[in-house]
């Protein structure tokens, strides 16, 4: 790429158009091919462009006017710059203006176009002086010039033209040197014009030359034809055409008459076909009637009425009478097929117009209409039928419920086995129907908008427009009502019985089984729904199905809900007591989260089905009724997993579970047994369910998962409502939760009465044990034995309690560590103070030994118990008795040190029992 | 050629001369080292370029007029905008030295400055054989206007840079005593046009 052009200079700088313009500058091109854009003025000039050498290009200026650049484009160095600029102007023919060609006043630039030089001063000047008038910028005051010169005017073409005036007016601020100059201007003008014609010629001498040469041309060429052609030059021209035309005539004679005779055998030939085509026409239609191209009858009909159609001739009256004979045949094989089982639309439209081009009597298109809306009728009562058929088959035969997919094992004997076996012939039905909807009913409905837009070109006789409703309104409310009798009778009650039975009356335990398939229906139905939604029906006929899809999705969701309820009441049988932990809520068996896979699934079924509205539906929970219908399905969902907890914890089979209880010695504790029926239920469970966790544990694990329900399922259920945009159902839950306080409290003090029975009634056996009595007692060396199995007991119940849910243990024990004080009140008070001196250490001893180690689980009502133990003891005077206690319970912690640790708060570890 | 940002200074020039004494030739030979045999008269081109002034880039104006009595009436314009001028006249045509006392006329009286940049030329000085001015008679003019006088050759290149360098010095050095504040000349201008307004 060379260096970009740069003009630098332009010879001359103004002119009008065409003038012949130098550019000069630097690299302006190697070769003149090089160069390829000039623009002067934005004036694209490159046509004229004459390359002479990279500095110098010479040109004509286009028709650009006013100031503007002059730019260079080369291969080599692309768009140029310029640093001078080309003024266009467009030159006026003044008065003052000499010109030796005419000058028309509009095409002004074209006249001028390379014309140069013609006239000595090219260089137009408004101005009769000479002289520039720019730069006035004071204008002398036009009333002043009235004033002065009264009647005058500036104006130089004007008969009262005033040369003051013009002088003031123009040049009032030119100094008087410049006026003089241009005085001299003009003189030497003037001069130059009085020199007479003179000069003007001698300027313009070529042109003058020039036309008197074509003058004299002319004036010889025509004294030249005289000279041949004599005065009158056309006398032979018009001689010359006559003859032309005398011999054309002649020339084209014969070829005219072979004309006409050609013509006339063509109209023969012409008649003749026309009268083959008529005898041939019976044989053609019946042909083409065969080849179903009916099209073709119709156009050879319509043509041979137009020919014949008045003929007094009998031949063609016979033929014709023939071809009537045939038309007539056609109408009636259309009309028959018309009325035949619905063919496409399309086809049905043509056959339509088929018949209507026959002239055919009657309403064609109605007769179509009112036989798709029969045929629509027919087909759905005719799915109803052969459903209800089937159903009622399947009733006799497979018994109990019509056949399901989980049946099928059940019922093998059942012919049918394949898919359609296991869909329970409500479903089917509601498939076929909307299948059927879906499909005929557009056709329908089209063909009656074909009908009622006059496309069918037929006359549409009035109120059928209202008949086609009540057609197009009776087949969906035979839809809706086909499938309300099938799948939810009990929206039927209100209509009329006859009408009932129309829709067909299906046995009531058909019903049984259908609710999975519900969600199924409901998308089958919305299907067909959504046809007839893009075709514009009246809103009535819509509104009936959106009824029945409302109806049914509300039928489907209670449905959902009480399956949901059922299965969570069936949860029971599925208990495996497994305990699994998590860090907070201690253990829990999978009951808990398996109702909350049940809602879920329930919700999430629901939502996919049946929740969300599609266009055209009104949300499920508008109306109030069907919310408080939810509600309490909700409520009852739920409460049936209240029902379970209760019925595994109290239910009676419960209670028959064997009890290891915790009534045994020091030599057999009940831990080793408990513990050993766990691990037999961790290896073995499954095999043997009976040997499930002891009645206790149950009743644990129970309120275990009753607490975890209450503080965890139950918010997340309600989570699950929210999530699935269901309303927050306060009402529902705060009912379940209640309930389960109610079962948490009755299943806890079956746990206690439970518990706590057996372990007081060991406490008086024990105290006397080896008949020892409190006022033969010997020193006291340490606690008697029963303290040691009361706690150890204790431990047991602590350890069972604890394995199974930390947070149950203050629940228990410090109703237990009552019980307990109650106990030993009752005993010490029974004693009615005999006790020797030791005894009453001992019983001393005994009683704090207890108060100290369950000192964490104690309660004000047990203080109050052991308090009164302590009084119904002798008092305690003596140092040396004191000291003995002391020695004894120093005793009793460092060697039951082991079972005290069991005791501690495990949250505030007291350094006490240290 | 890239146009820098800000614009180098502009002075510019004015050829000044009766009909073919060489106007448009000493501008073709600046500007572009070439001699034009052939004659062809002006009317008023105009050339621009970047020269190199005393180490200072500069923009030289050249507006080359007519030098035919028919365009006199317009030189007025041109002459408005001039900062400096040429004014040429052929050393072997005396009538072309006379006319300078004309153009000298014209150009005081529409610039109204005296001290106006002003090169009194004589062209084609390689014709010394023809010579019909002498050197004695047009130095005594430029002594009478106060201006310079140099004598060139468009055809041999003698003194064309130096007329034109020189002349540019002049307008640059007339621009910067301009520009200097408390100079009164602008004033003095403006009185002596009221003046003129007055006697009309």
């Amino acid at each position: 790429m060379g260096p970009p052009p740069i003009v630098t200079g332009v010879s001359p700088k103004e002119g009008p158009p065409g003038t012949r313009v130098t550019v000069r500058g630097e690299f302006l091109g190697k070769t003149p091919q090089d160069l390829c854009g000039l623009t002067i003025c934005g004036c694209d000039c490159l046509l004229s462009a004459e390359w002479k050498s990279p500095n110098k290009i010479i040109a004509r200026s286009g028709p650009g006017k006013g100031k503007g650049e002059i730019l260079v484009t080369t291969r080599s160095g692309g768009r140029g710059t310029c640093t001078v600029e080309f003024r266009g102007y467009h030159e006026m023919i003044g008065p003052m203006k000499e010109t030796a060609v005419w000058v028309e006043e509009a095409p002004l630039r074209k006249m001028w176009w390379g014309r140069r030089g013609l006239t000595p001063t090219t260089y137009q000047h408004d101005d009769p002086l000479g002289i520039s008038i720019e730069g006035v910028e004071q204008k002398f005051p036009e009333e002043g010039l009235h004033k002065l010169f009264p009647g005058g005017s500036g104006d130089l073409s004007s008969e009262n033209f005033a040369a003051g005036w013009f002088l003031l007016e123009r040049h009032h601020a030119t100094p008087f040197d410049d006026l003089r100059a241009g005085l001299a201007f003009l003189r030497r003008k003037v001069d130059g014009q009085k020199e007479g014609q003179l000069s003007f010629i001698k300027s313009n001498v070529g042109s003058v030359m020039e036309q008197m040469d074509t003058l004299a041309q002319l004036k010889e060429r025509f004294e030249e034809d005289v000279e041949k052609q004599g005065q009158d030059p056309t006398v032979r021209l018009e001689g010359a055409i006559k003859e032309s035309m005398l011999e054309a005539n002649k020339l084209f004679e014969d070829v005219l008459t072979r004309r006409e005779r050609a013509d006339a055998t063509r109209s023969a030939l012409a008649v003749l076909q026309r009268f083959r085509f008529l005898f041939g026409l019976p044989g053609a239609i019946e042909k083409n009637i065969k080849k179903g191209d009916y099209d073709a009858v119709i156009n050879d009909y319509a043509r041979v009425i137009n020919l014949f159609g008045n003929t007094d001739v009998p031949v063609f009256k016979k033929v014709l009478a023939e071809v009537e004979l045939r038309i007539a045949q056609l109408r009636k094989l259309l009309h028959h097929r018309l009325e035949e089982a619905p063919t496409s639309l399309e086809a049905q439209k043509k056959l339509i117009r088929n018949l209507v081009h026959l002239e055919e009597g009657g309403d064609p298109a109605w007769d179509a209409i009112s036989c798709h809306s029969r045929h629509l009728t027919t087909t759905m009562i005719h799915c109803r039928d052969t459903n209800l058929a089937q159903e009622q088959a399947a009733l006799e035969e497979g018994g109990k419920t019509p056949k399901s997919s989980k049946q099928k094992s059940t019922s093998s004997s059942n012919q049918n086995s394949d898919w359609q076996t296991s869909v329970p012939a409500r479903v089917l039905l509601t498939e076929e129907l909307a299948d059927a909807i879906s499909e005929r009913f557009p056709d329908f409905w089209k063909l009656g908008q074909a009908y009622f837009t006059g496309e069918l070109q037929v006359k549409v006789v009035p109120g059928r427009q209202q008949d086609f409703k009540k057609l197009v309104l009776a087949s969906i409310s035979l839809f809706s009502g086909l499938l309300r009798a099938a799948l939810m009778p009990h929206t039927l009650v209100r209509t009329p019985a006859a009408e009932r039975a129309s829709y067909g009356v299906w046995h009531s335990r058909g019903m049984e089984g259908l609710g999975p398939w519900l969600p199924h229906c409901v998308r089958a139905l919305r299907h067909a729904y959504s046809s007839l939604i893009r075709l514009d029906l009246p809103s009535e006929a819509l509104d009936i199905v959106a009824g029945l899809i409302f109806d049914l999705r509300v039928h489907c969701m209670s449905t959902l809900l009480k399956q949901a309820g059922e299965s969570i009441r069936n949860l029971h049988t599925q208990e495996s007591w497994n305990i699994q932990f998590d860090g907070e809520h201690g253990g829990i068996t999978h009951l808990p989260a398996e109702c909350e896979r049940v809602v879920a699934e329930a919700l999430q079924l629901a939502k996919d089905s049946v929740l969300l509205s599609e266009q055209r539906e009104t949300l499920l929970l508008d109306p109030d009724v069907v919310q408080r219908d939810l509600n309490n399905l909700i409520q009852n969902m739920l409460l049936g997993f209240v029902e379970v907890l209760d019925k595994l914890a109290l239910g009676s089979d419960a209670i028959a579970g064997e009890s290891p209880g915790v009534s045994q010695m020091i030599g057999s504790p009940a831990i080793f047994q408990v513990r050993g029926s766990d691990s037999v239920l961790d290896k073995g469970r499954g095999k043997d369910k009976e040997s499930g966790p002891a009645w206790e544990q149950r009743l644990l694990c129970v309120l275990s998962n009753i607490e975890y329900t209450r503080s965890i399922l139950l918010p997340r259920i309600a989570d699950l409502f929210a999530r699935y945009q269901l309303p927050a159902q306060t009402g529902p839950l705060a009912a379940v939760k209640k309930a389960l306080t109610e079962l948490d409290q009755r299943v806890l003090d079956a746990y206690l009465e439970q518990r706590s029975d057996p372990l007081v009634g060991t406490i008086e056996p024990s105290m006397y044990i080896g008949n020892f009595n409190w006022h033969t007692a010997l020193k006291p060396m340490d606690v008697r034995p029963y303290v040691k199995e009361l706690l150890t007991n204790l431990i047991s119940v602590h350890a069972e309690v604890h394995s199974i849910s930390p947070g149950l243990v203050w629940r228990v024990l410090p109703q237990l560590v009552e019980t307990v004080a109650e106990e030993l009140a009752r005993l010490m008070v029974c004693l009615d103070k005999k006790f020797n001196v030791h005894g009453t250490q001992q019983a001393c001893a005994d009683i704090a030994a207890i108060r100290e180690a369950v000192t964490v689980y104690s309660t004000p009502t047990a203080e109050a118990f052991f308090e009164e133990a302590l009084e119904a003891i002798p008092r305690l005077s003596d140092v040396q008795g004191k000291r003995n206690v002391e020695d004894v319970l120093n005793n009793f912690r460092s060697r039951m040190r082991l079972q005290l640790l069991c005791f501690r708060d495990p949250k505030t570890p007291s350094t006490k029992s240290v | 050629m890239k146009k820098p940002n800000t614009q180098p200074a502009l002075h510019k020039v004015i050829m000044v001369g009766s009909g073919g004494v060489g106007k448009s030739a000493l501008t073709l030979q600046f500007m572009y080292d070439e001699f034009v045999e052939d004659y062809e008269p002006t009317k008023a081109d105009s050339y621009r370029k970047r020269v190199v002034l005393d180490g200072e880039e500069v923009q030289i104006d050249i507006l080359d007029t007519a030098g035919q009595e028919d365009y006199a009436a317009i030189r007025d314009n041109y002459f408005r905008s001039g900062e400096g001028f040429l004014c040429v006249f052929s050393i072997t045509e005396d009538d072309s030295f006379q006319a300078t006392q004309e153009f000298r006329d014209q150009i005081l009286r529409v610039k109204n400055d005296e001290n106006i940049p002003f090169l009194l030329v004589g062209n084609k000085s390689d014709l010394d054989e023809k010579r019909k001015v002498s050197v004695f008679e047009s130095c005594s003019r430029a002594a009478t206007w106060g201006v310079p006088y140099v004598e060139t050759s468009a055809k041999t290149r003698s003194n064309v840079d130096k007329v034109f360098y020189d002349l540019m010095r002049e307008i640059r050095s007339r621009k910067i005593e301009d520009n200097k504040p408390g100079n009164s000349r602008g004033k003095d201008k403006s009185k002596r046009k009221k003046l003129k307004c007055v006697i009309l």
